[in-house]
Parts: C-alpha cells; sequence; structure tokens
C-alpha cells in the first residue's frame, strides 16, 4: 500500500512536469477552468433562483445536493481520461503490452499514468455551491455530517471509478468502439437532483444497478437528514465494495481475453 | 544447470472474426460473426538453461512474438505450460515480472513525453531498485551505450537507435536474470547495432543473464547466440546450436580460384573431377562447386594446386541467409525433428 501511494506520488510528479513544460497550455486549461466555474454558477443561479421547495426538499437542501454532486465527480474525472481512451490508445495500438510487463496492477498504471487536474474546477464549483447553500439550510451540519460527506466524495469517486472500470472492460472482447460510456455517464447528471423526484424504475437503477445513487445522493442526504437516510449509509461502503470486487474481476477476465495486437 | 523456462506443448490460438464483403455483408456481420481459429503456436517445448543466449528466428507471423508473449506473461497460453524463473507467467505475472527485462524493437517501453532520465527513475521506483546498484547501472550502462548524450531528452524526439539503447539499458534497470528481446536491432544503423551486441554481450558475460532474442538480422545470431530455435507456421522446425544447422543443410561448397593468365583458368576449366562442378567466372577465375558429403573442400583443392598455378583461392560460404532461406521456403527440415 505505501509503495503505492509513493508511486502514485511519482507518477503524479510525472504529469505535473509534463503538463508544465507546455506552461501555455496550462495557463490556458486555468483560464478555461476558472471561467468553467464562473458560468456553472450562473447557470446554477438560473436552475434554482425561482426554485421554493421541490419533493420535500427546500431551496437550501436541493442546492447543496447539486454542490455536492459535483465533488465526487470532479475527482473521477480527474483519474477517468485513460478509461476513454483505453481501448485506442492501449490496445489498438498495443501500448498495453508495456502496462502487462510491469510489477504493478495494470489497473493502477491505466488509471495514474494520465491526469485531467482541470477536472478539479468543478469540485471548486461544487465547494462554492455548497458555502452559498449552507446559510440557507433548515439546520447547521453537525461535525457527523462532515464526516460523512468527507466519506461520500471518496465512495462516490470510486464508485463511478469502478462502474467505468466494468465498461472499459468490454473492450477486451469486443473489438468495435463500444458506445454505452457517454450515455451511462449522462446518467450521473441525475443524481444531482433528489432521487425521491424518479419515478421507481430508475430509483433503482440508480441505487441497485449502476449506484450512482451512492455516489452523490444518499450521503448527502444522509448528512442533511441523517435519522432518515442512515441505513444507505451503512450500505455506502458495501456498495463500494461490490462495485470495486466486480470491476477488478471484469477487468481481470478481460485480461485473459487480451489478445495483443501481433507485429 | 537447473533450466531457466522450461516450455512443454505451449498452443496458442487466435479466433479471428471473418468480415463479409460490401454492404449485404456489412448488415450480416451485425448480427452474426464467423470465426476462424488460427493456431499461431503449435504445440511447441524446448527448455533454456541459465546463462544461456539463444536465438529465435522465423518468418514474419511464424508466431516468434507470440511465443515471447507467453513467455512473458502478456497472453494466456491456450493449452500447455510454462515455467519461468520458476513463475507460471500469465498466473503469476506481477511477481514474474520483477525478475524478467523484455524489449519489444518496435515499440519504446518508455513514457514517450518526459525525458530519458525521468523514465529511467521512475522504472527505478516501479523495480524498487536502491539507489546504490541504481548508479551503479546507470554507469554501465554510459559506458558501453553512451546514453549520457540523451539522457536529458524526450524519449520522442529521440533517433531510433537512441531509443534503442535507452530502451534496451531500462530493460535492465532492476538488474533480471532473464531477457527478452523481439527484434532489438531493427531498423538500426551499424553503429548502434553493434554497441547493441556489445552490451548484451557484457551483460550476459557479467552477470549470467539469459537471453532469449528474436530477430531478422542473423548477424545477431552469429554473433551472440550459441543456440538458435527456427519456428514456421507455429511449429518449432528446429533447435540446436547454429553450426549443427549449418551442417544439416548446408548441402554445397563453393571454392573460387583466381588466376594470374588465362591459360592456366582454361586448363582447370577443361579439368574434370568427380562430383565437381566448374564454371569459368571470367577470364582469370573458376568457381568450382561441390556437394559437401561426397567430396572434402580440401581434397579439391588439393587436387587443383596440384595441376595448375592458382594466384588466390576463396571459400566461398553459403550465408546464413540463404541457410535459413531455404528452411523458410520448403520442407527441407521437415525431418530434422
Amino acid at each position: 500500500m505505501r509503495r503505492h501511494v509513493s508511486l502514485f506520488w511519482h507518477y503524479f510528479l510525472q504529469y505535473a512536469k509534463i503538463r508544465l513544460e507546455h506552461r501555455w497550455d496550462f495557463f490556458i486549461s486555468v483560464l478555461t477552468m476558472t471561467l468553467a466555474t464562473v458560468f456553472g454558477l450562473a447557470v446554477v443561479y438560473l436552475i434554482f433562483g425561482r426554485t421554493q421547495a421541490v419533493a420535500g426538499w427546500s431551496f437550501g437542501e436541493l442546492l447543496f445536493l447539486y454542490g455536492f454532486s459535483l465533488l465526487p465527480m470532479s475527482v473521477f474525472n480527474v483519474v477517468s481520461v485513460n478509461l476513454y481512451q483505453f481501448s485506442d490508445n492501449y490496445l489498438i495500438q498495443g501500448k498495453f503490452d508495456r502496462v502487462l510487463l510491469r510489477p504493478v496492477h495494470s489497473l493502477f498504471q491505466i488509471l495514474f499514468e494520465q491526469l485531467r487536474l482541470e477536472a478539479l474546477g468543478d469540485a471548486v464549483l461544487g465547494l462554492a455551491i455548497l458555502s452559498v447553500a449552507m446559510p440557507f439550510l433548515p439546520r447547521p451540519l453537525s461535525g457527523a455530517a462532515w464526516l460523512v460527506l468527507a466519506l461520500g466524495v471518496v465512495c462516490g469517486a470510486m464508485i463511478y471509478t469502478a462502474v467505468f472500470v466494468v465498461l472499459t472492460s468490454v473492450s477486451f472482447w469486443v473489438e468495435d468502439r463500444v458506445g454505452i460510456m457517454p450515455p451511462v455517464y449522462n446518467f450521473i447528471q441525475f443524481g444531482r437532483y433528489p432521487l425521491d423526484i424518479y419515478n421507481g424504475f430508475i430509483r433503482v437503477l440508480l441505487s441497485w444497478i449502476i449506484p450512482f445513487g451512492f455516489a452523490t445522493f444518499y450521503p448527502a442526504a444522509a448528512a442533511l437528514r441523517f435519522e432518515q437516510y442512515v441505513r444507505y449509509l451503512w450500505l455506502l461502503p458495501v456498495v463500494t465494495a461490490t462495485s470495486w470486487f466486480i470491476a477488478l474481476s471484469t477487468w481481470n477476465r478481460g485480461i485473459r481475453a487480451y489478445g495483443s495486437t501481433g507485429n | 544447470m537447473a533450466a531457466r523456462i522450461e516450455v512443454a506443448e505451449l498452443v496458442k490460438e487466435f479466433r479471428i472474426p471473418q468480415r463479409r464483403e460490401g454492404v449485404r455483408g456489412a448488415l450480416q456481420n451485425l448480427f452474426y460473426r464467423k470465426y476462424q481459429t488460427v493456431r499461431a503456436v503449435d504445440s511447441i517445448s524446448f527448455e533454456i538453461p541459465a546463462g544461456d543466449m539463444v536465438g529465435y528466428i522465423g518468418p514474419n507471423g511464424a508466431g516468434k512474438s507470440t511465443t515471447i508473449k507467453m513467455l512473458t506473461g502478456i497472453l494466456m497460453p491456450t493449452s500447455g505450460r510454462v515455467i519461468s524463473n520458476g513463475f507460471r507467467p500469465f498466473e503469476e505475472r506481477s511477481r514474474y515480472t520483477k525478475t524478467i527485462g523484455v524489449v519489444f524493437g518496435q515499440r519504446t517501453q518508455l513514457w514517450w513525453d518526459i525525458a530519458v532520465i525521468e523514465s529511467f527513475r521512475l522504472l527505478k521506483k516501479i523495480y524498487d531498485v536502491s539507489d546504490a546498484d541504481y548508479e551503479a547501472r546507470m554507469k554501465q550502462f554510459d559506458e558501453v551505450l553512451e546514453l549520457k548524450r540523451y539522457l536529458n531528452t524526450p524519449v520522442r524526439k529521440l533517433s531510433l537507435g537512441e531509443r534503442m539503447r535507452c530502451d534496451v539499458a531500462a530493460s535492465l534497470i532492476h538488474n533480471p536474470p532473464l531477457l527478452f528481446l523481439d527484434e532489438p536491432t531493427i531498423g538500426l544503423d551499424i553503429v548502434a547495432k553493434d554497441h547493441i551486441r556489445a552490451f548484451l554481450k557484457q551483460v550476459n558475460q557479467q552477470y549470467g543473464t539469459t537471453i532469449l532474442l528474436t530477430t531478422h538480422d542473423l548477424a545477431d545470431i552469429e554473433e551472440l547466440c550459441r543456440r538458435l530455435m527456427v519456428i514456421d507456421r507455429g511449429k518449432l522446425l528446429f533447435d540446436g546450436p547454429l553450426e549443427e544447422l549449418k551442417r544439416r543443410l548446408w548441402r554445397e561448397t563453393s571454392v573460387k580460384f583466381d588466376f594470374r593468365d588465362r591459360e592456366q583458368a582454361q586448363k582447370l576449366a577443361a579439368m574434370s573431377i568427380p562430383h565437381v562442378s566448374v564454371e569459368r567466372c571470367s577470364e582469370l577465375t573458376c568457381r568450382l562447386t561441390f556437394p559437401r558429403e561426397a567430396v572434402s573442400t580440401a581434397e579439391v583443392i588439393r587436387r587443383v594446386v596440384n595441376s595448375v598455378e592458382v594466384l588466390d583461392i576463396s571459400i566461398e560460404e553459403q550465408s546464413i541467409e540463404e541457410v535459413v532461406k531455404q528452411i523458410y521456403t520448403g520442407q527441407v527440415l521437415q525431418e530434422a525433428r
């Protein structure tokens, strides 16, 4: 474990060096990140400006849910770049051979070999929205609620990653590009609003099949209304662990099917 | 000596989708695909003892790379058994890869965008190499491969020869007892080839590193390998010393004679020696060709110099290229195994 933390740090340093070498590229990304945050805030203002309450959730709570949902997603977006490029960059070009030849788990290398730090801009936006929402909450957050939120960010990012690892693994078997990632990605957006506004089918789907509900809504809801949502909180580590178990076994099975390009 | 690599009845099959042509075909492909099973490696067995340097050759598509990929743990064998450095490569890959080095001539193992030295440092970390070992090895790499000059250049800006030197060095950063090289000299100029060969020789002698390399350059084999394995269409056709391969396939020898004057040349052209065919190449040269089993080279030369006055003699060895071409193009070795 310690070795992997230190390895992650080294991967990160390499990435930072590459990015800093192209400094204009870097400045421009920082600028676009800032602009995106400002526009994001404007959009939130437009959406929630006239809202009073939806399905029993007050304006402050809705804003809070929305803001929180951006945090785990942003962390996920930092590490997910290579998952989208996996089929083209690693399988078709044959770079995956190199990954397999190193004594570090292949998924670790894929996730951390390339990062997208710009994605942290969404986290900044999320935190900004949270602070705007704070005064409108029916009761102030307790210390425990903050812990719940921290746990939620970590587990949420892990759940997103696990789901997309499963989808990425499909390309081990199917050579053609499979377009299932974008629609599933859009599902993440559902988690920005209270799950009870959706019909039963979508609720079940987002809770138990593609568990994005656990990535955003349930932890945030538990921070706001502890008694009502605490049972989901207990399930959060279970869902996270299960998702990762499925993700890792699918990935490892995929490697067995890996054909690798000929010379 | 304990075997470093043991391979028994190793098989790899690929399922290749059969695509139909035309719009109708494309539509049919949408719903069901036909697959054809191709046996890239067809039940091969061999052992490589520690410290050996083995050349693995065969025409394109013979199954060389597929074999290497199974030996290095990249591909899962369809059937058969591989034990290498005491590990089953595919199943125990993460522990196994610490004990091997791999170079693919056509693809770099290094990170494309960062300076070579940064790649080395990252690899040092990945393989848990101590500072002292790392320094010592870098010094040695620099002595033979002259790495220093481009350590601070990003890999993408290196020439092929420079990149290959770095790749070979990178594969040895953790001093593995076993090294695989898939076409390490492909596309290199003579100087670069020499560097790489000298380096491999040194590593093999100094550390007893076992080396298995595939190549299309037979000079690699002549210079480096005591043992040769020939594969074609997935089957191992030959496994033994280079000399033995030559002995088996070397059907004919030619000797060229140069003369000072034309009469002597004419005289030889008119001579008849049993089993030997004489060819007048030019005014002042003749070539004599004969089957190796029927008559010895010494005998032929003795008979010639006894009867004519010769200026110069050169024995034309059939090049190993030709020997191998015989294998690739035909049936020659069918009886050999």
